[in-house]
């Protein structure tokens, strides 16, 4: 941003059919303002550059002149008529950029004073997925409006769910269209024989991308020797000569005008390529080797006209171009897809951009060696006949992603059928879990090797694991379809499966703020720590109210989550305690 | 896995075999035992090449004494690379269980264009430039005049070669071309000559059929090639295409314009001689009296084209002596040229057997049938004494002295054939004179005659009684298999009609109509929304393609299909095909799918598979009938009729739906493996044209699939595919063993093959 400021001459219009003040416009950073040549004139103007809302403008190669339409807060709009092009994208980038920082603004301002300066959309949004979503509310209702969390620390660990960072993320390239560019069919306005074509940056990409030959033609003759318009009038020139299919007429009209011929000569950059590609083609499908094999087409020998070879006419002339040709250019330029990472307007850009990518594959193609010994490989790979070889991956019990409780219901048939003692499992379970202690020692002393863990081992912890799962449901499972949840009563079910939900919650939060860096996370902590206390004694308050032909299994549910609660209690007090050391040791140190 | 057929062990490197490859290998072992031919069909996609390997090499193992030479035809080099490819899978699975003794001498052979390393000599254009300038700096006469100037371009890696002498050798492995050109470069040999020369000591070559067939080329290739040799043609149902193609030659108005121009130079040659190094040609003249016509042996580098006569047909006499000086030579060829231009100037098609040609030549050229056979052994003898190198300069002439070698050589098989124009295309005058050779058997008969076994092998010889007659030979095994299907991989379907019950067809008055070429398009824009990965379209002829494209194009069908699929097409430019199909490869590799456009009897088809998700559906839009009012074809026709009664529609329709059958086999080439087949035309649906495809594929054929709709077609594709993707039992089921493992085979051999479950 050079200078901060920006001032092209313009027209102001207050509507579209408003033939326009003649003026200046002069942008800043903050504000935009518009000084008409006519000191007299009312239509002096100013606006903020936080009020404005979005911006629109006229395409480039359209036929409407350059405008650039501003809409403010209050939704009235502003349109400023440019001389060119080039002008309003200027401004347009700048007001972009103003934008850009306008918005970065108000967000700062959220995550340092948690005022809630929310936009009504973003507040409808929050009460949209509330809303749909039950457990979510309750939730926000267990949690926000006790005041344990407050509003922007329930979303802060939802962005995801507000769009926000889906915004920030890098986008997914686009791969080209599988349109043909031929297919851009000009329009017409009927009277006239004039034909208009509409260039989108997409289709020059396009263009560029499968005829290297017009990109060069494009670096070398613009601007220097012709405008862009030229160029492409040239460029459809000869296409349009291509599609009458009148060699005569095109080798006249090339003869006369050089920089027509580029157009219609045949590609010599392509043909390099072609010439550089063929080499590294698989040699299974190289037809090129036969050609250079093959004796009997030699002059004049064999067979000519026995009706087996069809008879096409003559395709050498220069000036004549197939459209088989150009389907196969285009699906390989479509396969290859978007190699460049340039989003700019300007065709010059990409034709740039586009020629130094071609390079450099170009040189990576000579310099690596692999690429010929990746090629035999795949060849020797070809050869075998798959389903007369022994199968090359284990066999593998379906899994069912559905319900993972299905997978080990599914494993404990193979596993109860091994017969087996109590005390046989328990000895198992240890020995399982120090053969994988074992194995992670061996890999912090030596480091990864090639079977990252042994398959004994992984077998090993595997089975016991699943036998673990498997027979807590034998024990109870009468009957094997049903899982021990499932026969709890649905609110005790309930009950069980919120609180999960909750401590999750909690917790996520709980070991977020550390390590404690403010007085905010400091009293957040305690809030957390808290309600996280309150749960644990409503667990054990659930604990004690089941039946008691249930309560061992509830237990044992509701053990993990003591745990993970009691890590986090643990946790909490040993920092509050050195917390407190610390202070006694500097009386004035910040908490 | 290893096992016995009779006294054979037989080492294959897989763990399973399909019991068709077992039984396969049970008669090709009867064959060699007898030392006879046979003639085997066997259906794509059941490892034919794997089967006859294997068998091949483990009876050399178990024969020490009496070692065979395997020769392997293919059509293509990318076929000799796949099979070179499966070799050394199984050759590596030989060494492994055997050790040393296991070890073979492998190759694949070509011509220079694909084997040489001189980057300068492959700058050159195509093969026969590629010969030349070999031969500019391999000629023992080049060589000679380097010793004396320094400034001679040689070619190193020929002269390091040559230095090396008897020690250039390879050492055993298998060799493809890829691997012998990087054995030359670094050993720094070259590897053309080094492969010619293993020739001789290799236990494997494998090559072109033309290096056998051709006798121009087999002239200088497989001259020494031992009797103890099994020769086998693989994919060989276009066998009698090569053996005619082989002996036929024309002249257009160019060639005789060529041959002009070589005539003025080989005059100016001559004079400098003269008046230079008269001796030289003096003492060719004392050469040819006593009735050598070639200097006897020739260095490598010498060597060219070999006599287009069969070996036995050659006269072993000396060169008659209106012919012995050179310049009465030139006379004689210019005379010839005179009027065979004069005979090109005709309005009418002309039709004539060489008898009468050669006796008209006599009476109005006056050359005798003697001189023109001599002409070739001539031409060879003058351009080796003047000391021509850039051959690919002369071949006009050297056309010329085939074609005069060969009317004056056969009187029977063959016709001269004159035409104007071309009759698809009257308005282009392009005249042509061509000698045609109708009889296939003649150029192969050298080959039966001369190596104790040959094995003509396809997924398609139906019917499988009429290639003995075609190539006059008596096989003492000839079997068509069938093939044992796990499940129903293969769904072959005919489709009559589009979805608003319009016939389709290719049939001439049919074929442009527009309702057609759409009711064809709107079967693939259908077809490719619900076939994933690869799709491939055969059309009946280059022009049609084009056409139909074309029109697609503007109606925008086209369009829908590049929706769903890359599109990718066969053109006459061979480079970009090459690269299409790379492409189309990758398209299907990363599954974004592909359809492939490619024309019956093109290169593509010839030799190129489909396979896995390289091809889920083959539609083959026609059928690929050859141009019948061609007057070669009716030549041909003629002859068939009247030597072999080989009645002419029956040829017509045995050629057309054997090419595809050729397009469609291409799909399949495991078990594993699953493709669909439309013959979209209905004249398949009679039953008289159905049922010359190969019974494998007519197995399959239901009688519901006879006479289907578009929408009737979708409908059964989708059943097709959604019954394929799931898992089935690669070994067979319910008492039919498509899969053999070892044990199975064991058992098999204590009761009896006979019980083997089909």
């Amino acid at each position: 941003m050079a200078g901060g400021q920006i001032e092209k001459l313009v027209k102001y219009k207050s509507t579209v059919k408003d033939p326009g003040t003649p003026g200046f416009l002069r942008i800043r950073e903050g504000m935009l303002l518009f000084v008409p040549n006519d000191p007299k004139s009312d239509s002096k103007l100013k606006v903020l550059t936080q009020n404005i809302k979005s911006q629109k403008y006229t395409k480039e190669g359209s036929n409407k002149p350059p405008w650039l339409n501003l809409t403010n807060k209050q939704a009235k709009s502003h349109i400023f008529e440019f001389e060119n092009y080039p002008d309003m994208h200027a401004c347009r980038d700048f007001i972009t950029k103003a934008l850009a920082k306008c918005e970065l603004e108000p967000n700062k301002s959220v995550v340092s004073t948690s005022s809630e300066q929310l936009s009504i959309k973003e507040l409808e949004l929050r009460f949209k997925l509330l809303r749909e979503n039950s457990e979510l509310q309750r939730l926000h209702k267990q949690f926000v409006e006790s005041k344990v969390l407050t509003e922007d620390e329930f979303w802060a660990t939802r962005k995801k769910l507000l769009g926000k960072d889906s915004i920030r993320k890098s986008k997914q390239q686009l791969g080209l269209k599988s349109m043909m560019v031929s297919g851009i069919k000009p329009s017409t306005d009927g009277r006239t024989n004039r034909v208009t074509f509409n260039l989108t940056p997409e289709i020059i990409f396009q263009i560029f991308a499968e005829k290297p030959a017009v990109r060069q033609a494009f670096i070398n003759y613009v601007p220097s020797k012709m405008t862009e318009k030229d160029f492409w009038t040239k460029y459809f020139r000869a296409e349009y000569l291509y599609s009458t299919k009148n060699t005569a007429v095109a080798a006249a009209e090339a003869a006369e005008d050089e920089e027509l011929a580029v157009f219609l000569k045949p590609d010599e950059i392509l043909a390099r390529e072609t010439r550089h590609k063929i080499r590294r083609v698989d040699p299974t499908l190289d037809m090129e080797a036969d050609q250079g094999d093959d004796y009997t087409h030699l002059m004049d020998h064999g067979i000519q006209r026995d009706g087996t070879m069809d008879v096409v006419e003559p395709q050498n002339d220069q000036f004549k171009r197939s459209l088989l040709q150009d389907l196969n250019r285009h699906a390989a330029v479509v396969l290859e897809g978007r190699s460049i990472d340039v989003e700019s307007e300007d065709t010059r850009i990409v034709a740039e951009a586009l020629t130094r990518v071609k390079q450099v594959s170009k040189a990576d193609g000579e310099t690596t060696k692999d690429a010929n010994q990746e090629r035999l490989e795949r060849m020797s790979r070809v050869a075998g006949m798959e389903d007369l070889q022994a199968p090359q991956n284990f066999p593998l019990a379906p899994l069912s992603i559905k319900d993972p409780r299905d997978y080990f219901e599914s494993q404990q048939g193979n596993v109860l059928n091994v017969p087996r003692g109590a005390k046989g499992l328990k000895r198992n379970v240890h020995e399982a879990y120090g053969l994988l202690k074992e194995s992670i020692l061996e890999i912090r002393a030596t480091g990864l090797s090639d079977p990252l863990i042994k398959p004994e081992v992984s077998f090993e912890v595997f089975s016991s694991l699943t036998r673990t799962i498997a027979t807590a449901k034998n024990i109870n499972g009468k009957n094997p379809r049903e899982s021990f949840l499932d026969r709890l009563p649905k609110s005790t079910k309930d009950e069980v499966l919120h609180h999960w939900t909750s401590i999750q919650e909690l917790l996520k939060h709980f070991w977020s703020s550390y390590p404690i860096t403010t007085t905010y996370l400091h009293t957040k902590v305690g809030k957390l720590k808290d309600a996280m206390s309150n749960t644990y004694s409503k667990l054990e308050a659930m604990k004690e109210s089941v039946q008691s032909d249930l309560r061992h299994q509830v237990s044992l549910l509701v053990r993990p989550m003591q745990q993970a609660l009691d890590a986090a209690f643990h946790h909490y007090e040993v920092d509050l305690q050195r917390r407190t050391a610390k202070s006694g040791e500097r009386p004035n140190g910040y908490v | 896995m290893i096992f016995k057929i009779e006294d054979v062990t037989v080492y294959f490197p897989y763990d399973n075999i399909y019991p068709e490859q077992y039984e396969y290998m049970v008669e090709l072992k009867r064959a060699l035992d007898a030392k006879g031919h046979c003639l085997l069909e066997m259906p794509t996609g059941t490892g034919k090449t794997i089967a006859l390997l294997s068998l091949i090499t483990s009876y050399r193992l178990s024969r020490p004494d009496s070692p065979i030479k395997l020769v392997y035809c293919t059509r293509t080099v990318h076929e000799m690379e796949k099979t070179l490819g499966e070799l050394k899978l199984l050759h590596d699975y030989q060494v492994r269980h055997l050790g040393t003794q296991a070890k073979i001498l492998a190759l694949g052979l070509s011509s220079r264009k694909n084997l040489c390393v001189n980057t300068k000599v492959l700058a050159a254009e195509n093969r026969d430039s590629v010969d030349a300038a070999c031969r500019k700096r391999t000629a023992s006469w080049v060589r000679a005049l380097s010793t004396e100037n320094p400034n001679v371009e040689l070619c190193d890696f020929f002269e390091n070669y040559e230095k090396a002498a008897e020690n250039a050798l390879l050492p055993p492995g298998v060799y493809t071309l890829e691997d012998l050109r990087a054995f030359g470069k670094n050993r720094g040999w070259c590897p053309y000559f080094l492969a010619r020369h293993m020739i001789q000591f290799a236990n494997v070559i494998v090559y072109s059929y033309q290096y056998l067939l051709d006798p121009k080329v087999a002239g200088f290739i497989s001259k020494e090639l031992q009797k103890e040799s099994v020769v086998v043609f693989d994919e060989a149902h276009n066998i009698d295409n090569v053996c005619i193609e082989a002996l036929s030659v024309s002249v257009r108005r160019v060639t005789l314009e060529g041959a002009n121009r070589n005539l003025n130079k080989i005059r100016q040659e001559i004079d400098r001689f003269k008046a230079t190094d008269a001796g030289r040609l003096r003492a060719e003249y004392n050469r040819l009296v006593e009735g050598l016509a070639l200097r006897g042996d020739l260095s490598g580098g010498d060597q060219w084209l070999a006599n287009p006569a069969l070996p036995h047909d050659i006269l072993k006499e000396a060169v008659p002596g209106n012919i012995r000086r050179a310049e009465h030579f030139v006379h004689v060829l210019r005379r010839l040229l005179q009027y065979l231009g004069v005979r090109l100037d005709t309005e009418n098609v002309e039709k004539e057997s060489p008898v009468s040609f050669v006796s008209s030549l006599n009476s109005q050229a006056g050359i005798e049938q003697k001189t023109l056979k001599f002409c070739y052994d001539r031409l060879q003898s003058l351009m080796l004494t003047l000391e021509i190198t850039d051959t690919d300069e002369f071949l006009p002439i050297q056309t010329v002295c085939d074609f005069a070698t060969l009317v004056g050589t056969y009187a029977r098989g063959f016709s001269i054939i004159i035409e104007p124009y071309d009759e698809r295309m009257p308005h282009i005058p392009d005249p042509i004179l061509q000698l045609s050779c109708h009889d296939a058997s003649l150029a192969i008969k050298p080959v039966f005659d001369r190596f104790q076994s040959v094995v003509i092998t396809s997924g398609t010889l139906s019917p499988i009684d009429l290639y003995p007659r075609l190539l006059n030979f008596t096989p003492v095994v000839s079997r068509s298999f069938k093939m044992s299907m796990t499940r129903d991989c293969i769904c072959p379907m005919v489709l009559t009609r589009g979805s608003d019950q319009l016939p389709v067809s290719t049939k001439f008055d049919m074929r442009s109509d527009p309702g057609v070429v759409r009711n064809y398009g709107k079967l693939l824009v259908e077809m490719v929304s619900i076939v994933p990965d690869g799709v491939v379209c055969f059309f009946v002829s280059y022009s049609y393609m084009d056409g139909i494209i074309a029109t697609w194009n503007e109606t925008g069908i086209l369009k829908e299909i590049m929706q769903q699929k890359l599109v990718f097409i066969e053109t006459q430019d061979v480079v970009e095909t090459t690269l299409a199909l790379d492409n189309y490869r990758r398209a299907c590799d990363c599954g974004r799918g592909a359809v492939f456009f490619s024309v019956a009897r093109g290169k593509v088809a010839e030799g190129i598979d489909f396979d896995r998700h390289y091809g889920r559906l083959v539609v083959m839009y026609g059928v690929p009938f050859q141009y019948t009012l061609s007057k070669i074809l009716r030549a041909r026709l003629e002859y068939l009729h009247d030597t072999f009664q080989i009645k002419e529609g029956d040829f017509l329709t045995f050629d057309a739906l054997r090419q595809a059958a050729q397009c469609v086999g291409r799909v399949i080439r495991s078990k594993a493996d699953y493709g669909m087949m439309i013959f979209a035309d209905k004249r398949y649906s009679r039953h008289d044209k159905r049922s010359k495809l190969p019974g494998w594929i007519l197995s399959h054929l239901r009688d519901a699939h006879l006479n289907l709709s578009t929408d009737m077609a979708i409908h059964i594709a989708r059943e097709f595919l959604r019954k394929m993707a799931q898992p089935y039992d690669k070994a067979g089921t319910m008492g039919r063993k498509t899969l053999l493992t070892q044990e199975d085979l064991e058992k098999m051999a204590e009761t009896g093959v006979q019980d083997m479950a089909y």
